[in-house]
Protein backbone atom coordinates (compact mmCIF):
# COMPACT_ATOMS: atom_id res chain seq x y z
CA UNK A 1 0.00 0.00 0.00
CA UNK A 2 1.11 3.50 -0.78
CA UNK A 3 0.74 5.66 2.33
CA UNK A 4 0.89 8.91 0.43
CA UNK A 5 -2.53 10.49 0.22
CA UNK A 6 -3.94 11.02 -3.24
CA UNK A 7 -5.35 14.34 -4.39
CA UNK A 8 -8.14 15.22 -6.79
CA UNK A 9 -8.05 17.76 -9.64
CA UNK A 10 -9.50 20.33 -7.23
CA UNK A 11 -6.99 19.81 -4.43
CA UNK A 12 -5.40 23.27 -4.62
CA UNK A 13 -8.81 24.93 -4.34
CA UNK A 14 -9.75 22.72 -1.37
CA UNK A 15 -6.44 23.43 0.40
CA UNK A 16 -6.97 27.15 0.01
CA UNK A 17 -10.64 27.20 1.02
CA UNK A 18 -11.32 24.13 3.15
CA UNK A 19 -10.36 22.02 6.14
CA UNK A 20 -8.59 18.92 4.77
CA UNK A 21 -8.70 15.43 6.28
CA UNK A 22 -7.50 11.99 5.15
CA UNK A 23 -10.37 9.90 3.74
CA UNK A 24 -10.02 6.45 2.12
CA UNK A 25 -6.48 7.23 0.99
CA UNK A 26 -7.37 10.69 -0.29
CA UNK A 27 -6.81 14.15 1.11
CA UNK A 28 -10.29 15.66 1.01
CA UNK A 29 -12.15 18.67 2.45
CA UNK A 30 -14.37 17.82 5.43
CA UNK A 31 -15.86 21.33 5.38
CA UNK A 32 -15.25 24.77 3.89
CA UNK A 33 -17.20 26.91 6.32
CA UNK A 34 -19.76 25.17 8.51
CA UNK A 35 -21.10 21.64 7.98
CA UNK A 36 -24.65 22.58 8.98
CA UNK A 37 -24.70 25.58 6.63
CA UNK A 38 -23.38 23.43 3.78
CA UNK A 39 -25.98 20.78 4.61
CA UNK A 40 -28.83 23.30 4.58
CA UNK A 41 -27.66 24.77 1.26
CA UNK A 42 -28.21 21.30 -0.24
CA UNK A 43 -31.66 20.96 1.36
CA UNK A 44 -32.82 24.53 0.60
CA UNK A 45 -31.06 25.52 -2.64
CA UNK A 46 -27.89 23.94 -4.04
CA UNK A 47 -24.51 22.63 -2.92
CA UNK A 48 -21.58 21.17 -4.84
CA UNK A 49 -19.29 18.31 -3.86
CA UNK A 50 -16.01 17.16 -5.36
CA UNK A 51 -16.51 13.41 -5.80
CA UNK A 52 -13.45 12.84 -7.98
CA UNK A 53 -11.99 10.49 -5.35
CA UNK A 54 -14.44 7.83 -6.50
CA UNK A 55 -13.26 5.44 -9.24
CA UNK A 56 -14.60 5.52 -12.79
CA UNK A 57 -14.18 2.47 -15.00
CA UNK A 58 -15.28 2.47 -18.63
CA UNK A 59 -16.45 -0.98 -19.73
CA UNK A 60 -17.07 -1.58 -23.42
CA UNK A 61 -17.34 -4.43 -25.88
CA UNK A 62 -19.82 -6.73 -27.60
CA UNK A 63 -20.31 -8.75 -24.39
CA UNK A 64 -20.34 -5.80 -21.97
CA UNK A 65 -23.96 -6.47 -20.99
CA UNK A 66 -23.46 -10.18 -20.22
CA UNK A 67 -20.25 -9.40 -18.35
CA UNK A 68 -21.91 -6.71 -16.22
CA UNK A 69 -24.88 -8.96 -15.47
CA UNK A 70 -22.41 -11.51 -14.08
CA UNK A 71 -20.83 -8.76 -11.96
CA UNK A 72 -23.88 -6.88 -10.61
CA UNK A 73 -27.17 -7.61 -8.86
CA UNK A 74 -29.61 -5.28 -10.63
CA UNK A 75 -31.12 -6.13 -14.04
CA UNK A 76 -28.57 -4.80 -16.55
CA UNK A 77 -30.91 -5.62 -19.47
CA UNK A 78 -33.33 -3.01 -18.12
CA UNK A 79 -30.65 -0.34 -18.27
CA UNK A 80 -31.30 1.69 -21.42
CA UNK A 81 -28.75 3.71 -23.37
CA UNK A 82 -28.40 7.05 -21.49
CA UNK A 83 -29.73 5.49 -18.32
CA UNK A 84 -28.27 5.00 -14.86
CA UNK A 85 -28.77 2.25 -12.31
CA UNK A 86 -27.88 1.84 -8.63
CA UNK A 87 -26.59 -1.67 -8.07
CA UNK A 88 -24.23 -3.85 -6.05
CA UNK A 89 -21.30 -6.10 -6.85
CA UNK A 90 -21.37 -9.21 -4.65
CA UNK A 91 -19.04 -11.93 -3.46
CA UNK A 92 -19.92 -15.66 -3.63
CA UNK A 93 -21.60 -15.44 -0.20
CA UNK A 94 -23.90 -12.63 -1.27
CA UNK A 95 -21.88 -10.07 0.71
CA UNK A 96 -21.37 -6.66 -0.88
CA UNK A 97 -18.01 -6.07 -2.56
CA UNK A 98 -19.21 -2.57 -3.38
CA UNK A 99 -22.28 -0.54 -4.17
CA UNK A 100 -22.07 1.50 -7.34
CA UNK A 101 -23.74 3.51 -10.08
CA UNK A 102 -23.74 1.98 -13.53
CA UNK A 103 -24.39 4.32 -16.47
CA UNK A 104 -24.99 3.08 -20.00
CA UNK A 105 -23.59 5.80 -22.24
CA UNK A 106 -23.53 3.90 -25.57
CA UNK A 107 -25.11 0.68 -26.87
CA UNK A 108 -22.02 -1.29 -25.78
CA UNK A 109 -20.35 1.14 -23.39
CA UNK A 110 -20.91 1.58 -19.65
CA UNK A 111 -19.36 3.68 -16.89
CA UNK A 112 -18.99 2.03 -13.49
CA UNK A 113 -18.59 4.52 -10.59
CA UNK A 114 -17.31 2.83 -7.47
CA UNK A 115 -16.24 3.90 -3.94
CA UNK A 116 -12.76 5.35 -3.34
CA UNK A 117 -11.88 2.64 -0.84
CA UNK A 118 -12.88 -0.17 -3.17
CA UNK A 119 -11.37 1.01 -6.46
CA UNK A 120 -8.31 -1.28 -6.48
CA UNK A 121 -10.32 -4.29 -5.22
CA UNK A 122 -13.05 -3.81 -7.83
CA UNK A 123 -10.54 -3.20 -10.62
CA UNK A 124 -8.82 -6.52 -9.83
CA UNK A 125 -12.17 -8.35 -9.59
CA UNK A 126 -13.47 -6.96 -12.91
CA UNK A 127 -10.24 -7.63 -14.77
CA UNK A 128 -10.05 -11.18 -13.46
CA UNK A 129 -13.54 -12.05 -14.74
CA UNK A 130 -13.32 -10.00 -17.95
CA UNK A 131 -10.99 -12.60 -19.46
CA UNK A 132 -13.99 -14.78 -20.34
CA UNK A 133 -15.83 -12.00 -22.22
CA UNK A 134 -15.29 -9.77 -25.23
CA UNK A 135 -14.98 -6.68 -23.09
CA UNK A 136 -12.42 -3.98 -22.43
CA UNK A 137 -12.03 -2.19 -19.07
CA UNK A 138 -10.32 1.18 -18.79
CA UNK A 139 -9.71 3.10 -15.58
CA UNK A 140 -10.70 6.68 -16.43
CA UNK A 141 -10.57 7.96 -12.85
CA UNK A 142 -7.72 10.30 -13.66
CA UNK A 143 -9.12 11.64 -16.96
CA UNK A 144 -12.62 12.53 -15.80
CA UNK A 145 -13.18 14.89 -12.88
CA UNK A 146 -16.47 14.35 -11.06
CA UNK A 147 -18.61 16.96 -9.32
CA UNK A 148 -22.01 16.45 -7.69
CA UNK A 149 -24.49 19.34 -7.94
CA UNK A 150 -27.29 18.67 -5.46
CA UNK A 151 -30.39 20.43 -4.18
CA UNK A 152 -33.78 21.77 -5.31
CA UNK A 153 -32.04 24.50 -7.35
CA UNK A 154 -29.41 22.19 -8.87
CA UNK A 155 -31.14 21.71 -12.23
CA UNK A 156 -32.05 25.41 -12.43
CA UNK A 157 -28.37 26.25 -12.00
CA UNK A 158 -27.19 23.68 -14.55
CA UNK A 159 -29.85 24.82 -17.07
CA UNK A 160 -28.67 28.40 -16.61
CA UNK A 161 -25.07 27.34 -17.35
CA UNK A 162 -26.10 25.19 -20.33
CA UNK A 163 -28.27 27.98 -21.73
CA UNK A 164 -31.17 25.57 -22.17
CA UNK A 165 -33.70 23.68 -20.08
CA UNK A 166 -32.12 20.44 -18.88
CA UNK A 167 -35.23 19.23 -17.07
CA UNK A 168 -36.08 17.13 -20.14
CA UNK A 169 -33.48 14.70 -18.79
CA UNK A 170 -35.27 12.77 -16.08
CA UNK A 171 -33.94 11.14 -12.92
CA UNK A 172 -31.52 8.26 -13.48
CA UNK A 173 -30.47 9.32 -16.97
CA UNK A 174 -26.92 9.94 -18.21
CA UNK A 175 -26.53 12.17 -21.27
CA UNK A 176 -23.65 13.85 -23.02
CA UNK A 177 -24.29 17.58 -22.70
CA UNK A 178 -22.45 20.86 -23.17
CA UNK A 179 -22.39 22.76 -19.87
CA UNK A 180 -21.19 26.25 -20.74
CA UNK A 181 -18.48 24.90 -23.03
CA UNK A 182 -17.61 21.91 -20.83
CA UNK A 183 -18.36 18.56 -22.44
CA UNK A 184 -19.85 16.38 -19.71
CA UNK A 185 -22.02 13.44 -18.86
CA UNK A 186 -25.00 14.80 -16.97
CA UNK A 187 -25.90 11.92 -14.64
CA UNK A 188 -29.19 12.65 -12.94
CA UNK A 189 -28.26 10.90 -9.72
CA UNK A 190 -26.80 11.74 -6.32
CA UNK A 191 -26.18 10.80 -2.73
CA UNK A 192 -28.10 13.42 -0.75
CA UNK A 193 -31.76 12.52 -1.26
CA UNK A 194 -32.17 15.72 -3.28
CA UNK A 195 -32.71 16.33 -6.98
CA UNK A 196 -29.61 17.18 -8.95
CA UNK A 197 -26.83 15.63 -10.96
CA UNK A 198 -23.42 14.10 -10.83
CA UNK A 199 -21.28 15.64 -13.55
CA UNK A 200 -18.57 13.63 -15.26
CA UNK A 201 -16.33 16.36 -16.66
CA UNK A 202 -14.73 14.92 -19.79
CA UNK A 203 -11.25 15.70 -21.10
CA UNK A 204 -9.81 16.67 -17.75
CA UNK A 205 -6.48 14.82 -17.65
CA UNK A 206 -4.60 14.87 -14.35
CA UNK A 207 -2.14 17.58 -15.37
CA UNK A 208 -2.06 21.35 -14.91
CA UNK A 209 -4.35 21.94 -17.87
CA UNK A 210 -6.91 19.37 -16.67
CA UNK A 211 -6.77 20.61 -13.09
CA UNK A 212 -7.23 24.23 -14.20
CA UNK A 213 -10.18 23.17 -16.33
CA UNK A 214 -11.88 21.29 -13.49
CA UNK A 215 -11.25 24.20 -11.11
CA UNK A 216 -12.63 26.70 -13.64
CA UNK A 217 -15.82 24.63 -13.95
CA UNK A 218 -16.12 24.41 -10.14
CA UNK A 219 -15.77 28.20 -9.92
CA UNK A 220 -18.27 28.67 -12.74
CA UNK A 221 -20.80 26.68 -10.70
CA UNK A 222 -20.08 28.82 -7.61
CA UNK A 223 -20.32 32.11 -9.51
CA UNK A 224 -23.48 31.21 -11.42
CA UNK A 225 -24.99 29.70 -8.26
CA UNK A 226 -24.41 32.74 -6.10
CA UNK A 227 -27.94 34.04 -6.69
CA UNK A 228 -29.31 30.76 -5.22
CA UNK A 229 -27.01 30.80 -2.17
CA UNK A 230 -24.84 27.95 -3.42
CA UNK A 231 -22.22 26.47 -1.08
CA UNK A 232 -19.22 24.23 -1.74
CA UNK A 233 -19.76 21.19 0.49
CA UNK A 234 -17.25 18.87 2.12
CA UNK A 235 -17.35 15.28 3.33
CA UNK A 236 -19.10 16.35 6.55
CA UNK A 237 -22.19 17.54 4.67
CA UNK A 238 -21.90 14.57 2.32
CA UNK A 239 -22.23 12.24 5.31
CA UNK A 240 -25.02 14.18 7.02
CA UNK A 241 -27.12 14.55 3.84
CA UNK A 242 -26.79 10.89 2.85
CA UNK A 243 -27.66 9.79 6.39
CA UNK A 244 -30.79 11.94 6.56
CA UNK A 245 -31.84 10.29 3.29
CA UNK A 246 -31.10 6.83 4.77
CA UNK A 247 -28.50 6.01 2.11
CA UNK A 248 -25.85 3.45 2.99
CA UNK A 249 -22.11 4.12 3.19
CA UNK A 250 -19.71 1.34 2.25
CA UNK A 251 -17.46 0.32 5.14
CA UNK A 252 -20.05 1.48 7.70
CA UNK A 253 -23.51 0.27 6.72
CA UNK A 254 -22.55 -2.32 4.12
CA UNK A 255 -19.54 -4.57 3.65
CA UNK A 256 -18.47 -8.04 2.48
CA UNK A 257 -20.37 -9.59 5.43
CA UNK A 258 -23.66 -7.86 4.60
CA UNK A 259 -26.02 -8.68 1.74
CA UNK A 260 -28.16 -6.12 -0.09
CA UNK A 261 -31.26 -7.87 1.30
CA UNK A 262 -29.99 -7.45 4.86
CA UNK A 263 -29.14 -3.80 4.03
CA UNK A 264 -32.70 -3.39 2.64
CA UNK A 265 -31.49 -2.01 -0.67
CA UNK A 266 -33.98 -4.32 -2.34
CA UNK A 267 -34.23 -2.13 -5.46
CA UNK A 268 -30.62 -3.02 -6.30
CA UNK A 269 -31.48 -6.75 -6.43
CA UNK A 270 -33.29 -8.58 -9.22
CA UNK A 271 -33.84 -12.31 -9.53
CA UNK A 272 -35.15 -12.56 -13.11
CA UNK A 273 -31.76 -12.02 -14.69
CA UNK A 274 -29.70 -13.89 -17.25
CA UNK A 275 -26.94 -14.84 -16.74
CA UNK A 276 -27.01 -15.11 -12.93
CA UNK A 277 -24.58 -12.81 -11.11
CA UNK A 278 -21.98 -13.92 -8.57
CA UNK A 279 -23.78 -14.29 -5.22
CA UNK A 280 -27.17 -14.97 -6.85
CA UNK A 281 -27.77 -18.36 -5.23
CA UNK A 282 -27.09 -17.10 -1.72
CA UNK A 283 -29.40 -14.09 -2.19
CA UNK A 284 -32.12 -16.39 -3.52
CA UNK A 285 -31.71 -18.56 -0.43
CA UNK A 286 -31.92 -15.48 1.85
CA UNK A 287 -35.03 -14.33 0.01
CA UNK A 288 -36.71 -17.69 0.61
CA UNK A 289 -35.39 -18.56 4.08
CA UNK A 290 -34.89 -15.13 5.61
CA UNK A 291 -31.91 -13.05 6.65
CA UNK A 292 -29.77 -13.09 9.82
CA UNK A 293 -29.84 -9.32 10.38
CA UNK A 294 -31.73 -6.33 9.04
CA UNK A 295 -31.05 -2.64 8.74
CA UNK A 296 -33.19 -0.16 10.70
CA UNK A 297 -33.24 3.62 11.08
CA UNK A 298 -33.05 5.40 14.44
CA UNK A 299 -33.93 8.85 15.71
CA UNK A 300 -32.70 9.76 19.19
CA UNK A 301 -35.36 10.61 21.78
CA UNK A 302 -32.72 11.47 24.40
CA UNK A 303 -29.73 13.68 23.74
CA UNK A 304 -26.72 12.17 22.04
CA UNK A 305 -25.54 10.93 18.69
CA UNK A 306 -25.49 7.24 17.73
CA UNK A 307 -22.10 6.23 16.35
CA UNK A 308 -20.71 3.14 14.66
CA UNK A 309 -20.50 0.02 16.88
CA UNK A 310 -22.61 1.35 19.77
CA UNK A 311 -24.77 -1.48 21.14
CA UNK A 312 -28.55 -1.41 20.73
CA UNK A 313 -30.67 -2.81 23.55
CA UNK A 314 -34.31 -3.79 23.93
CA UNK A 315 -35.53 -4.43 27.49
CA UNK A 316 -31.94 -4.88 28.66
CA UNK A 317 -30.94 -7.33 25.96
CA UNK A 318 -28.47 -6.49 23.20
CA UNK A 319 -30.19 -6.84 19.81
CA UNK A 320 -27.73 -5.20 17.44
CA UNK A 321 -25.25 -2.45 16.66
CA UNK A 322 -25.25 1.03 15.14
CA UNK A 323 -23.53 1.18 11.73
CA UNK A 324 -23.43 4.97 11.33
CA UNK A 325 -24.92 8.11 12.80
CA UNK A 326 -24.82 11.89 12.86
CA UNK A 327 -26.58 14.92 14.32
CA UNK A 328 -29.34 15.72 11.82
CA UNK A 329 -29.43 19.43 10.95
CA UNK A 330 -33.09 19.11 9.87
CA UNK A 331 -34.35 17.16 12.90
CA UNK A 332 -31.82 18.66 15.34
CA UNK A 333 -31.56 15.19 16.87
CA UNK A 334 -29.12 12.37 16.52
CA UNK A 335 -30.03 9.93 13.73
CA UNK A 336 -28.50 6.65 12.75
CA UNK A 337 -28.59 3.40 10.83
CA UNK A 338 -28.18 0.09 12.60
CA UNK A 339 -28.40 -3.67 12.22
CA UNK A 340 -30.60 -5.78 14.50
CA UNK A 341 -31.90 -9.34 14.55
CA UNK A 342 -34.91 -9.57 12.20
CA UNK A 343 -38.38 -9.40 13.69
CA UNK A 344 -37.49 -8.07 17.16
CA UNK A 345 -38.45 -4.43 16.63
CA UNK A 346 -40.72 -2.49 14.33
CA UNK A 347 -41.21 1.13 13.34
CA UNK A 348 -42.17 3.29 16.29
CA UNK A 349 -40.63 1.03 18.94
CA UNK A 350 -38.39 2.58 21.57
CA UNK A 351 -34.96 1.03 21.97
CA UNK A 352 -31.87 2.05 23.93
CA UNK A 353 -28.39 2.85 22.70
CA UNK A 354 -25.35 2.36 24.88
CA UNK A 355 -23.51 5.66 24.48
CA UNK A 356 -20.38 5.35 26.59
CA UNK A 357 -22.09 3.13 29.19
CA UNK A 358 -25.16 5.33 29.48
CA UNK A 359 -28.39 4.04 27.97
CA UNK A 360 -30.15 6.61 25.83
CA UNK A 361 -33.54 6.20 24.21
CA UNK A 362 -34.12 6.21 20.47
CA UNK A 363 -37.09 5.42 18.24
CA UNK A 364 -37.04 2.96 15.35
CA UNK A 365 -37.90 5.13 12.34
CA UNK A 366 -38.16 4.66 8.59
CA UNK A 367 -35.93 6.60 6.23
CA UNK A 368 -35.64 9.20 4.80
CA UNK A 369 -35.61 10.84 8.21
CA UNK A 370 -36.79 14.21 6.88
CA UNK A 371 -40.36 15.02 5.86
CA UNK A 372 -40.51 13.99 2.17
CA UNK A 373 -43.21 16.57 1.52
CA UNK A 374 -40.75 19.34 2.43
CA UNK A 375 -37.33 17.95 1.51
CA UNK A 376 -35.75 15.58 -0.97
CA UNK A 377 -36.28 14.90 -4.67
CA UNK A 378 -39.97 13.99 -4.22
CA UNK A 379 -40.92 17.18 -2.34
CA UNK A 380 -44.25 18.65 -3.38
CA UNK A 381 -43.20 22.16 -4.43
CA UNK B 1 -4.44 26.35 12.14
CA UNK B 2 -2.34 27.50 15.09
CA UNK B 3 -2.35 31.06 13.87
CA UNK B 4 -4.77 33.00 16.06
CA UNK B 5 -5.27 30.05 18.42
CA UNK B 6 -5.68 31.27 21.96
CA UNK B 7 -3.45 29.64 24.63
CA UNK B 8 -3.85 31.63 27.89
CA UNK B 9 -0.67 31.96 29.96
CA UNK B 10 -2.31 31.28 33.33
CA UNK B 11 -3.58 27.75 32.53
CA UNK B 12 -2.02 24.26 32.44
CA UNK B 13 -2.59 21.89 29.53
CA UNK B 14 -2.84 18.15 28.86
CA UNK B 15 -1.69 16.26 25.78
CA UNK B 16 -5.39 15.52 25.14
CA UNK B 17 -5.96 19.22 24.42
CA UNK B 18 -7.68 20.02 27.69
CA UNK B 19 -6.97 22.96 29.98
CA UNK B 20 -6.77 22.91 33.75
CA UNK B 21 -7.17 25.86 36.10
CA UNK B 22 -6.38 25.48 39.79
CA UNK B 23 -9.04 27.35 41.79
CA UNK B 24 -8.41 26.97 45.55
CA UNK B 25 -8.65 23.27 46.35
CA UNK B 26 -10.58 22.53 43.14
CA UNK B 27 -9.49 22.38 39.50
CA UNK B 28 -11.63 23.44 36.54
CA UNK B 29 -11.29 21.51 33.27
CA UNK B 30 -12.29 22.29 29.69
CA UNK B 31 -11.07 21.73 26.14
CA UNK B 32 -8.69 24.16 24.48
CA UNK B 33 -9.35 26.70 21.75
CA UNK B 34 -7.28 24.48 19.43
CA UNK B 35 -9.49 21.47 20.26
CA UNK B 36 -12.79 23.30 19.79
CA UNK B 37 -11.58 24.77 16.51
CA UNK B 38 -10.45 21.41 15.24
CA UNK B 39 -13.77 19.74 16.19
CA UNK B 40 -15.87 22.72 15.03
CA UNK B 41 -19.67 22.80 15.45
CA UNK B 42 -19.97 20.94 18.75
CA UNK B 43 -23.41 19.35 18.97
CA UNK B 44 -23.39 17.35 22.21
CA UNK B 45 -21.27 17.03 25.34
CA UNK B 46 -21.50 14.02 27.65
CA UNK B 47 -20.02 14.94 31.04
CA UNK B 48 -19.03 12.66 33.93
CA UNK B 49 -21.46 12.14 36.83
CA UNK B 50 -21.10 14.41 39.83
CA UNK B 51 -19.73 12.35 42.70
CA UNK B 52 -17.90 9.88 40.49
CA UNK B 53 -14.21 9.16 40.93
CA UNK B 54 -11.86 9.59 37.99
CA UNK B 55 -8.30 8.54 37.33
CA UNK B 56 -5.75 10.76 35.56
CA UNK B 57 -5.81 10.17 31.76
CA UNK B 58 -8.96 8.04 31.99
CA UNK B 59 -11.94 8.48 29.69
CA UNK B 60 -14.74 10.34 31.45
CA UNK B 61 -17.03 11.78 28.77
CA UNK B 62 -17.61 12.60 25.15
CA UNK B 63 -17.62 15.62 22.83
CA UNK B 64 -19.65 15.26 19.65
CA UNK B 65 -19.29 17.61 16.71
CA UNK B 66 -20.66 17.59 13.17
CA UNK B 67 -17.21 16.41 12.13
CA UNK B 68 -16.33 13.73 14.68
CA UNK B 69 -16.87 12.11 18.05
CA UNK B 70 -14.07 12.63 20.53
CA UNK B 71 -13.49 11.18 24.02
CA UNK B 72 -13.07 13.43 27.02
CA UNK B 73 -10.32 12.51 29.49
CA UNK B 74 -9.75 13.54 33.06
CA UNK B 75 -6.36 15.28 33.28
CA UNK B 76 -6.14 14.51 37.04
CA UNK B 77 -7.32 11.92 39.57
CA UNK B 78 -10.01 12.88 42.04
CA UNK B 79 -13.73 13.32 42.53
CA UNK B 80 -16.05 15.14 40.14
CA UNK B 81 -17.72 17.83 42.24
CA UNK B 82 -19.53 19.89 39.61
CA UNK B 83 -20.28 19.77 35.87
CA UNK B 84 -21.32 22.57 33.54
CA UNK B 85 -24.97 21.66 33.01
CA UNK B 86 -25.47 24.63 30.65
CA UNK B 87 -23.71 22.56 28.00
CA UNK B 88 -26.72 20.21 27.83
CA UNK B 89 -28.81 22.86 26.12
CA UNK B 90 -26.01 24.95 24.66
CA UNK B 91 -23.04 22.80 23.62
CA UNK B 92 -22.01 25.62 21.26
CA UNK B 93 -20.70 27.48 24.33
CA UNK B 94 -17.61 25.29 24.00
CA UNK B 95 -16.98 26.73 20.52
CA UNK B 96 -17.76 30.27 21.60
CA UNK B 97 -15.91 30.44 24.94
CA UNK B 98 -13.74 27.36 25.45
CA UNK B 99 -11.96 28.94 28.45
CA UNK B 100 -15.04 30.67 29.87
CA UNK B 101 -18.69 29.61 29.72
CA UNK B 102 -17.65 26.46 27.86
CA UNK B 103 -15.85 24.94 30.89
CA UNK B 104 -16.72 21.26 31.44
CA UNK B 105 -16.21 19.92 34.96
CA UNK B 106 -14.57 20.57 38.33
CA UNK B 107 -12.47 18.01 40.16
CA UNK B 108 -11.43 17.79 43.76
CA UNK B 109 -7.98 16.38 43.04
CA UNK B 110 -6.63 13.52 45.15
CA UNK B 111 -3.00 13.77 44.05
CA UNK B 112 -2.48 17.23 42.56
CA UNK B 113 1.14 17.55 43.60
CA UNK B 114 2.04 14.13 42.23
CA UNK B 115 0.22 14.59 38.92
CA UNK B 116 0.56 18.24 37.98
CA UNK B 117 4.10 17.67 36.72
CA UNK B 118 2.62 15.82 33.73
CA UNK B 119 0.74 18.94 32.61
CA UNK B 120 2.24 21.51 30.25
CA UNK B 121 2.54 25.26 30.57
CA UNK B 122 1.29 27.57 27.80
CA UNK B 123 4.66 27.61 26.03
CA UNK B 124 5.02 23.82 25.92
CA UNK B 125 1.40 23.40 24.78
CA UNK B 126 1.83 26.01 22.02
CA UNK B 127 4.81 24.02 20.78
CA UNK B 128 2.77 20.80 20.86
CA UNK B 129 -0.01 22.20 18.67
CA UNK B 130 2.49 23.87 16.34
CA UNK B 131 4.18 20.49 15.78
CA UNK B 132 0.80 18.84 15.11
CA UNK B 133 0.22 21.03 12.05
Amino acid sequence: MNDKLQRTHLYDWHAKNGDLVPFSGWEMPVRYTDIREEHMAVRDSVGIFDTSHMFRFVIKGSQALEFLQTMTSNNVRKLKVNGGQYTTCLNENGGIRDDLMLYRVEEQEYIWVTNADNGPKISAHLNQHAKNFDVEITDRTRNIAMIAVQGPKAMTLLSKIAGRDLSEYGRFTSNLVDLGGYSSYLCRTGYTGEDGAEILLLDTPFNNEGKDKATAFWELLLNQGEEFGIKPCGLGARDSTRLEAGLVLYGNDIDEETSPLEARIRYAVKFKVDPHYIGYDELKRQKEEGVDKTRIGLVMIDRGVPRKDYDILLRGETIGKVSSGVMSPILRSGIGLAYVKPGVVEEGDTIEIDIKRRLRKARVTKWPFYDSEKYGSTRSS
Amino acid sequence: MTEGTNVPEDLKYSKDHEWVKVDGDLVVVGITDYAQHSLHEITFVELPEVGSSVEADSECGLVESMKASSDLFSPLSGEIVEVNSNLEDAPELVNEEPYGKGWMFKIKPSNLDGEKGALMDAKAYSELIASAE
